[in-house]
């Protein structure tokens, strides 16, 4: 089961010993009792009808018990190295983690050199909140052993696979960079002051300005060994000459920005169309590509899933749908 | 084609740096890829890492795998 269900029925399958991800409002997900779940807040889910807004009478469910044997942890900041490295040997690490915490820098900037990071994948998304709210009330994690929830720690299933199955991790992003200048940064960071331009140092917000990309909607693309993976721009402070990412830049990746992309949900139906589905268990989306692409209301094929502050394939992404497959 | 032994040359020559010339669209290896790029452990600790990698994902990697000791 990968759906949207009534709260009332997903604490049904909670009692029933079914191992689940959930996704919904806090008032939804403060409904539903103890037992074998990680949960993480978000009103905005993709669905075979298009992008829609939830309320807490609704939440979407991953059944994971379907997928595998399924245990639940959870981890501070400092013991994030635990989500692969508590992993089972052939399985995936379902990994939740809210917005804006130590948890959400320390992950980005650490998940791709934790023991174990390319043998036991990490996949999942980061919790948010309407858009609305931000500011105002806080992302939240649940572990659904005790059913208590969390401003800053990261909830994690572990699933062991059958040892004739494997996982595999897979991403859609509409976004290829352009032709023009190569950015390089010297630390890995979320909040960036200068970097090279053609090898040049410039302040990168004032290239941001004078290249008109103040609105975010296309981001950095990073070149890894050929795998195209965003950062978006968060905001730019043009009087502290400073910028603000929603995932941190490293150094020693060539990026660049990307190309527009017209319609968003016709770019998107064309490219889930191209994506292999076959085995498909979870996925996930962007609120960035929800709200430039226009996407409520706008079916667009594909994986359903909850629309997120992030998205978790081996490490942090922007912009960009998240698909899991079992082979 | 099977995944070379742990003590099979390659090993070394991909962790000095020839695993960047791999072609492949399978986006864990990709990452894989830089993540050896960027690190500064020490040869043999990276080719452990990329024997490890390979050995464990060797059904679903067929054409990667063909490449590895010819790189």
């Amino acid at each position: 089961m990968n759906r949207m269900i009534s709260t009332d029925a997903a604490a049904e399958l909670i009692r029933s010993g079914a191992a689940l991800s959930v996704a919904g409002v806090e008032a939804a997900l403060d409904r539903l009792p103890a037992g074998n779940w990680i949960g993480g807040t978000s009103p905005y889910f993709m669905v075979a009808s298009g992008g829609t807004v939830v309320d807490d009478s609704k939440v979407f469910v991953t059944e994971l018990s379907g997928i595998g044997q399924v245990s639940v942890a959870s981890y501070g900041a400092d013991e994030l190295a635990g989500i692969c490295g508590d992993a089972p040997e052939n399985g995936f690490a379902v990994t939740i983690i809210p917005f804006g915490g130590a948890c959400h820098q320390r992950f980005a900037l650490d998940a791709a050199s934790f023991p174990n990071a390319f043998l036991r994948p990490t996949v999942g998304w980061i919790a948010g909140v309407h858009l609305s709210e931000i500011g105002k009330t806080a992302p939240l994690v649940y572990d659904g052993r005790t059913a208590a929830k969390f401003r800053d720690r990261a909830v994690v299933a572990h699933v062991a696979l059958p040892e004739d199955r494997l996982v595999s991790v897979e991403i859609v992003n509409l976004f290829e960079p352009d032709d023009g200048d190569i950015l390089r940064f010297t630390e890995a960071s979320f909040e960036i002051g200068t970097c090279e331009v053609n090898g040049k140092t410039v302040n990168f917000a004032d290239y941001v300005a004078a290249r008109g990309l103040e609105h975010g909607q296309q981001p950095l693309v990073g070149d890894f060994a050929g795998a195209h993976l965003n950062v978006s721009l968060q905001s730019l402070d043009n009087t502290a000459h400073r910028a603000a990412l929603y995932a941190p830049v490293f150094p020693g990746v060539d990026y660049r920005f990307a190309k527009s992309v017209g319609d968003y949900a016709a770019v998107f139906r064309t490219r889930l169309t191209e994506q292999d589905t076959q085995g498909a268990v979870m996925a996930c989306n962007c609120i960035l590509n929800f709200v430039f692409g226009e996407l409520e209301g706008k079916a667009i094929g594909g994986i359903e899933g909850p629309i997120t502050f992030g998205e978790i394939a081996y490490q942090l992404l922007n912009q960009t749908a998240v698909i899991v497959r079992i082979l | 084609m099977a995944v070379p032994s742990p003590d099979h040359p390659c090993w070394q020559k991909l962790a000095s740096g020839a695993l960047s010339r791999m072609k492949t669209k399978h986006l864990g290896t990709q990452l894989l890829i830089k993540n050896i790029e960027r690190s500064t452990d020490p040869v043999p600790v990276k080719a452990k890492e990329i024997h490890a990698f390979f050995a464990k994902w060797e059904r679903g990697l067929s054409a990667e795998v063909q490449q590895l000791p010819y790189l």
